[in-house]
């Protein structure tokens, strides 16, 4: 079902993406953890208070009791949304799109691969990418707060937190790679790749506004990707992640079915 | 036994582009040229026989296997050089041939040492500084390294300089006699000529002359039986013209190239344009 020769291809070509997020992200959670402090904390709640509007838009609300709680206004909103994001935006036209567009997917179809394998295969490369971003990034909050603030962080709750993340960045790089599969242009694969998931997130940002535009959370996958619910063990957050994963898994299964049942001009 | 076989293909791709009610076949180590300007619908034809385009009517088949529905099983007797190769260029030539054998599971690597000596091709550089002539080489490598059964070559001395087109028309006759089954598109009457048992010619997206190569060099041959005065003028006549003589008459013919053979149906191009004017 899987070609090791085009996965490990493949996975060296997202090994030079990966290090990049990994460093950019880094960079974020280790500043943003490393505030957390009572004092600090009034003043970025000054910030909330100064202008709700633009804090809330990416996320950041304030009465963060807990460092949990304070990691999820500051970094669940904006930083660990939008990285792994652009990494499967990158990566899912570059998977299947950009080869079919330049027609060196000519070698890899032109070989006795099925190309339900080649399809399965590249899934398989933006999956373990994804999975490898939330890894390092749990690994990276959990020395963060424990050598910084030692027994404050709840390390089952940002699990199932991190859990919830995976599946809301599995959903997105799906719609990726389904738009990958469809289209046989780059220009398009990525116009439909990147705009939907960027758009829902304008959408979310307007929706964490207030007001009437909160309706516009009606309207976006980032609303079934819900920190707090998670954390305060709602059912409907965990529901929202269990649709998130449904999702992803047919979006996967589509891309593979349409790459395998299409016309290749090349 | 047919090696492959097309049926009625059809594949409209409007405003008279595309391949209509195509059929040939091609067989056991047989050498087929596959002839036509540009656009007439060969590659499209190519690009059905390897499973990348599901017919929209008629249908494709290798030794009993369609094509498009078991395209992967079709695939592993295969060796194709596309019309236009396109690489992954971040990688080297030889990070490149190892990526494919792996890809494909190929283990013998002698063969690919062969076929490098043969084209003179150093394979460490950039597939991305590479000339046209290198890339095509690279491609040629590629397509035989697994030593398939069955060849489908969309125009494969193209960026080759003639010394190199010479090597590969060595090649391909090599095959040929190892009872390989060969498909090649060419703009070159010459080396379809030198290495094809039968020559299809497609035009506007339609068959107009399947033949072996020699029948169809025939029936393009004329002869002139002329009358001279005396035994000796004769004689000098047919000297002079290659002819032969019986008595006082002397029959010459002339043969056209397939070059003028292949002229001759495109001509009919023109006119039907004009027709249309």
């Amino acid at each position: 079902m899987m070609n090791m020769a085009l996965y490990k291809r493949e996975m060296k070509g997202s090994i030079k993406l990966l290090i990049i997020f990994a460093a950019v992200i880094t960079l974020y959670v280790s500043v943003i953890i490393s505030m957390y402090d009572p004092e600090l904390m009034k003043t970025l709640d000054s910030f909330t208070e100064a202008m709700p509007e633009l804090m809330a838009a990416v996320g950041m609300t304030a009465n963060a009791a807990s460092l949990l709680g304070f990691m999820v206004s500051y970094l669940y909103g904006f930083i660990l949304l939008i990285f792994p994001m652009l990494f499967c935006i990158l990566r899912g036209n570059a998977l299947i799109a950009k080869y079919v567009d330049k027609g060196s997917m000519a070698l890899l179809a032109a070989a006795p691969v099925k190309r339900r394998t080649i399809a399965f295969t590249q899934m398989k490369v933006l999956v373990s990418g994804i999975l490898l971003l939330v890894f390092y990034i749990t690994i990276l909050e959990m020395i963060c707060a424990m050598s910084g603030f030692p027994g404050e962080l709840d390390v089952t709750e940002l699990l199932i937190l991190n859990g919830g993340l995976l599946c809301l960045h599995l959903l997105i790089g799906s719609i990726c790679f389904l738009s990958s599969c469809i289209f046989s242009d780059t220009k398009y694969s990525v116009a439909f790749g990147a705009g939907i998931p960027i758009f829902m997130y304008v959408l979310q940002m307007l929706a964490n506004v207030g007001g009437d535009a909160e309706k516009a959370k009606y309207f976006t996958f980032f609303t079934l990707f819900h920190p707090d619910g998670i954390i305060a063990k709602e059912s409907g957050a965990a529901a929202g992640i269990l649709v998130l994963l449904a999702g992803a898994v047919v979006f996967y299964t589509l891309g593979i079915m349409i790459f395998d049942k299409k016309d290749l001009h090349i | 036994m047919n090696a492959m076989k097309i049926e009625n293909l059809v594949r409209d791709y409007g405003g008279g582009k595309g391949v209509f009610d195509v059929s040939f076949h091609v067989d056991q180590g047989e050498a087929f040229g596959f002839l036509g300007p540009n656009g007439a619908g060969k590659t499209t034809t190519i690009r059905h026989l390897i499973g990348f385009l599901k017919p929209k009517s008629g249908s494709c088949t290798i030794n009993g296997l369609d094509c498009w529905r078991e395209r992967d099983k079709v695939q592993a007797r295969l060796g194709y050089i596309p019309g236009e190769i396109s690489f992954f260029e971040d990688i080297s030539g030889a990070e490149f041939l190892k990526f494919i054998a792996q890809y494909r599971g190929i283990g013998s690597q002698t063969r690919k040492e062969d076929l490098l000596e043969r084209f003179e091709l150093d394979p460490k550089s950039k597939i991305k500084k590479m000339s046209k002539g290198m890339k095509q080489k690279l491609g040629i490598v590629a397509a035989f390294m697994h030593d398939p059964d069955i060849l489908i070559l969309d125009e494969p001395t193209s960026g080759l300089d003639p010394l190199m087109q010479n090597r590969f028309i060595d090649l391909v006759a090599e095959e040929k006699k190892q009872g390989k089954t060969i498909l090649m598109s060419s703009h070159m009457f010459e080396e379809v000529e030198r290495t094809c048992d039968r020559i299809g010619i497609i035009r506007t997206g339609r068959m107009v002359a399947v033949d072996a190569a020699a029948a169809l060099r025939e029936r393009h041959t004329r002869s002139y039986t002329v009358t001279l005065e005396n035994e000796s003028a004769a004689e000098a006549f047919a000297a002079d013209f290659n002819g032969v003589r019986d008595g006082l008459k002397v029959t010459v013919t002339t043969k056209q190239s397939l070059e003028e053979i292949f002229m001759n149906y495109y001509g009919g191009e023109k006119h039907d344009e004009h027709g249309a004017v």
